[in-house]
């Protein structure tokens, strides 16, 4: 999707967006016409959104994106690791 | 949802707007989905909690519902996707920061392959080979060479002290790997061939060594053959056959750059050849031993 349905979805303002892709928070792909929103962009915003109403502030939220990020990438890493191992059929 | 929303949160009917969000604020930090990618119980009690302060946290649905205006479920949330449901399956922002550090591993490499990262890649298969090697070569160590079945050589690296069944591993010389998988290891196993003299057991070298009769009686000093070359040893007079000395450090290196040790033990041999001047002097020696006393019943 793009910029502007993307910002209506996930319940930003186009300066927040700016903010958000600028600070990192957001990384959509892209491609020759630019940024591509897809359904994580916006679930992202939702969780960014979540973090702030628990009373995270912008300091905390990037560290707590990456970490969030590091756990996912273990947990496909795991995941590999135990389909490996596991006995064939 | 029918539950009590000042139970959910775990929260006095009285308590004030401030006490409810940070009521909400604990329980969500600690349930939120997206914090507990594994955990499917949390999903389903952080929505109670969500819908519980949905109502509780606006002060006039609250009034509402304690007014009995609207009931508990009267304000579930629409339904939200999250983050979870996306970032689970790998994406743009997975990250393998978490565990870089141990990713040359093997087995880790070839997973990242099959997860779609990179091509297949696969590490080569080992190779097996057997080295025949001489005693004193499995000794001291050195450089040895195999010929291949391709006619091709490779070039053997002997440790000192390698030992007889001992199995040697020349990193990456053995089949390539698949993509840019690395190749496998070639695996040497070593055969000594038995020496004529020297006996190896463990670290530590036993000979025997023969000795004349003057050597035995009198003492003296014998040259004895090491793996490192002949040494001079000084027989104690009255040595007996049978009698084991110590050659300290003589033995078989260790990794540990240590050695064991060789043990030496004598043998007392009479002349090949009969000889008149021994026969003659024997006889007028009159002695009172009889080295079988131990043995008489």
């Amino acid at each position: 999707m793009e910029a502007h349905e993307f910002a209506l979805q996930a319940r930003i303002n186009t300066q927040t967006l700016h903010a958000w892709l600028e600070a990192g928070w957001l990384r959509p792909r892209r491609d020759d016409d630019g940024a591509y929103y897809s359904e994580i962009d916006v679930a992202r915003a939702h969780l960014i959104h979540d973090l702030k109403a628990l009373g995270i502030n912008d300091e905390g939220v990037p560290v707590i994106l990456d970490l969030v990020d590091q756990l996912h990438g273990l947990r496909r890493l795991l995941r590999g690791v135990l389909s490996a191992t596991a006995p064939s059929g | 949802m029918a539950a009590d929303p000042y139970k959910v949160l775990g929260v006095d009917r009285d308590a004030s707007q401030d006490v409810i969000q940070k009521a909400y604020r604990r329980l969500a930090k600690k349930l939120h989905p997206d914090l507990n990618p594994g955990n499917k119980q949390a999903e389903e009690q952080f929505k109670e909690v969500s819908a519980a302060y949905d109502l509780l946290g606006d002060a006039d649905k609250r009034a509402r519902y304690d007014r009995g205006e609207i009931d508990a479920s009267g304000a579930e949330r629409p339904q939200q996707r999250f983050y979870r449901d996306f970032a689970d399956g790998g994406s743009q922002y997975t990250s393998d920061a978490g565990f870089a550090d141990f990713a040359t591993d093997d087995v880790l490499s070839q997973i990242f392959g099959r997860e779609g990262r990179a091509a297949f890649r696969m590490r080569g298969a080992d190779l097996h080979y057997r080295l025949v090697l001489d005693f004193l070569d499995a000794i001291n160590g050195g450089k040895q060479q195999i010929t291949l079945p391709d006619g091709s050589v490779l070039d053997v690296r002997i440790p000192a002290g390698t030992h007889d069944g001992q199995i040697l591993r020349l990193r990456g010389k053995g089949r390539p790997g698949s993509g840019d998988g690395p190749p496998g290891d070639a695996l040497v196993e070593v055969d000594v061939r038995p020496h004529k003299v020297f006996t190896r057991k463990g670290d530590d070298i036993h000979i025997d060594l023969p000795i004349s009769l003057s050597e035995a009686v009198l003492g003296g000093k014998v040259k004895v053959p090491t793996p490192t070359g002949p040494v001079t040893m000084t027989v104690p007079k009255w040595s007996n056959t049978g009698t084991v000395l110590r050659l300290k450090g003589k033995g078989v290196p260790r990794v540990d750059g240590s050695k064991g040790d060789e043990f030496v033990t004598l043998r007392i041999m009479l002349p090949e050849k009969p000889d008149p001047e021994l026969e003659k002097f024997v006889a007028q020696w009159r002695g009172t031993y009889s080295p079988r006393q131990a043995m008489e019943t």
